[in-house]
């Protein structure tokens, strides 16, 4: 009785129609409605321009004035002389991004939760955190410095070590080129990727911990039956989320990265759409390249998901 | 409580182990910032001599002389304030709609409504769509492009409904009795009480802006006046490792006259570029260590719930 009251009859909404109910919750869709627009322009027109991939794409016929070719640019594409190198340098960047950049975080987290002292702790935070607010641009610009042929830090501390070396140039070296890729993803990402893990590690019940130390457990013993155990979930979540991303290799990263000597190392599905696309005008060769990739990226999202959640019970949703 | 005493020799071996680690790791996070820093501050043929690491040799104040007398740089860093504020400002007032319209869990539809904007997390259109709605609807060489496509996002949508999920529902019950309308308990409830997740998003979103390179890279084109900072720092880095191939463009060769003509001072290309690199990093150094305490907590919500 009294819970009716308060609620103001809030709870007798099931015995309204449905007019009367969207009626009454009507300035929520108005708070919705923004969103709702924008999605529409924003996301969904470009779904429905994929249409231009099945088409032989003008801009003044405009999409629907165009003439459908079927399937013609997926066989081209597929045909493609590049297809190979193409679809093999992104599977290897994101595996190797995958396998080496995966664990970073983790390991920085479980550092850091050893540290006793809170400021040095809070330093060493707030600056890991700082390449993650600075764009690829900035990244490339420092890098470019730094591995510069001309008296760049690293080809400078190479010929103090040595003063017979000769120059290396880097960024334009097929050879450091994947080394590059994954190791200045892991300086850009390695503190921002911390931040949940910690969250994880700050969750564990400290009485575990107590526990384990009177029953005489030493450091490694506590690391491998409290706090790995504490953090798979999370682990795990975040697996799943790479492991559906790995068709994005990191377009920002690569296409600023990328030199004319490295490019059959380089060349990804999405600076290839880019560069067909934008810059050379095939619209509707490169569009299919972006749903061959989409589509993909999507099925391996939910297979992923829908696996970890049968077998392990995590899972996105 | 498990106060430590660093009492053993092994404790004291490990603990130094896991201070230098972070202080190394510390040090190559830093190090690149601090390599420019102290390149923008010394000048230019003198550095062309190696060996400035951690303090200038040679010290001026030309170089950002020269990067604050240039009219491009100038103008693109307007254009990147002013496409930042905007959108930032745009971006969390509509995001804040958009995510209050979502707690209301007997909203007719709205599990639709919700997979409806999920969606879009799972498949795009892609690029070339993308860029075709962009040409369609006039946002080519428009300001505009800088802040329509980025004013909302799941994840951030996420992050701020859970936020005002912590509200006490009693709050906003004892307003709608009081026969408060939602508009009102929006504006005098929801938002005074939750401004650190304002600040957050505001800062993912400000940043994101600020760094934003792409769009002023391919969907500007030949309107020098709407280069972002970003944008040109990427035309300036790409220009120096095409040579001078690249220069066929107006915009390149105003750049480049301005470059030779820097050679009459102490500032080479390369300097300069460092000088921009700093003065574009700087405004985001000095806002991002002061909200940590929110956008952490930010993370942790868009990564469990998103």
């Amino acid at each position: 009785m009294t819970k009716a009251l308060t609620l103001k009859g809030r709870d007798y909404d099931t015995k309204m129609s449905l007019g009367a109910r969207m009626w009454k919750y009507r300035a929520f869709y108005f708070f919705l409605l923004p969103a709702i627009i924008w999605y529409a322009i924003f996301c969904y027109y470009p779904m429905y321009g994929v249409l231009i991939a099945f088409k032989n794409f003008k801009f003044n016929l405009g999409i629907l004035g165009s003439d459908w070719v079927g399937l013609r640019y997926f066989r081209n594409f597929l045909g493609d002389p590049y297809f190979w190198t193409i679809v093999k340098n992104t599977l290897v960047i994101s595996l190797l991004k995958l396998f080496c950049g995966f664990p970073a975080p983790i390991i920085l987290a479980l550092f850091l939760n050893e540290v006793r002292n809170v400021r040095y702790k809070k330093l060493v935070q707030t600056l890991s955190y700082l390449p993650h607010f600075v764009s690829w641009v900035v990244v490339v610009a420092l890098l470019t410095k730094l591995l510069s042929p001309n008296n760049g830090a690293i080809n400078e501390l190479r010929q103090a070590i040595n003063p017979n070396a000769s120059s290396v140039f880097y960024l334009g070296e097929p050879g450091w080129f994947y080394p590059i890729i994954v190791l200045s993803d892991i300086w850009k990402n390695v503190g921002w990727g911390s931040i949940i893990y910690l969250a994880a590690l700050t969750a564990i019940d400290p009485e575990q911990y107590e526990a384990a130390e009177l029953d005489g457990a030493n450091r490694w013993q506590k690391m491998g039956h409290i706090t790995l155990p504490g953090i798979y979930p999370t682990i795990g979540i975040l697996m799943i989320l790479s492991l559906s991303g790995i068709l994005n290799a990191g377009f920002d990263q690569i296409y600023l990265l990328q030199k004319p000597s490295t490019l059959h190392l380089s060349e990804v599905l999405d600076t290839y759409v880019l560069k067909r696309g934008l810059q050379q005008g095939h619209y509707s060769y490169s569009t299919a390249v972006g749903i061959f990739r989409s589509v993909i990226s999507m099925v391996l999202i939910v297979t992923v998901n829908g696996i970890s959640r049968r077998t392990s019970e995590v899972s996105l949703w | 409580m498990s106060t430590v005493n660093i009492k053993h020799k092994g404790d004291r071996l490990y603990y130094a182990i896991l201070y230098t680690v972070l202080g190394l790791f510390c040090f190559t996070t830093v190090f690149p910032f601090i390599y420019s820093l102290v390149l923008s501050f010394n000048d230019g043929y003198d550095a062309l001599r190696g060996g400035i690491y951690f303090w200038p040799r040679k010290f001026t104040l030309e170089n950002y002389e020269m990067a604050f007398a240039h009219p491009q740089i100038m103008t693109s860093f307007r254009v990147t304030v002013l496409r930042t504020l905007v959108t930032t400002v745009l971006s969390v007032g509509l995001t804040a709609m958009m995510a209050y319209g979502l707690t209301e869990k007997k909203l007719p539809g709205r599990t639709g409504i919700v997979f409806y904007f999920f969606f879009t997390t799972l498949f795009s259109g892609g690029l070339i769509p993308t860029y075709v709605l962009y040409r369609q609807m006039g946002l080519i060489n428009n300001f505009w492009v800088f802040v329509l496509p980025g004013l909302f996002s799941f994840y951030n949508t996420v992050i701020m409904r859970t936020s005002f999920e912590g509200i006490p529902a009693a709050l906003t019950e004892s307003a709608r009795i009081d026969g408060a309308k939602e508009m009102t308990i929006f504006t005098r409830l929801i938002i005074p009480l939750s401004l650190p997740v304002f600040a957050t998003i505001a800062l993912f979103v400000g940043v994101g802006n600020w760094n934003d390179w792409f769009a002023g890279a391919f969907y500007i084109q030949f309107k020098k006046d709407l280069v972002p900072a970003s944008t040109l720092l990427y035309q300036l880095i790409s220009e120096a490792s095409f040579e001078s191939s690249m220069s066929t463009t107006t915009g390149q060769m105003q750049m480049n006259e301005q470059l030779m003509m820097a050679k009459a001072t102490g500032t080479t290309p390369e300097s300069l570029r460092l000088t921009f690199v700093i003065i574009i990093v700087t405004p985001i150094l000095m806002v991002y260590p002061f909200l940590q305490r929110y956008f952490v907590k930010g993370v942790m919500i868009g990564s469990i719930k998103g």
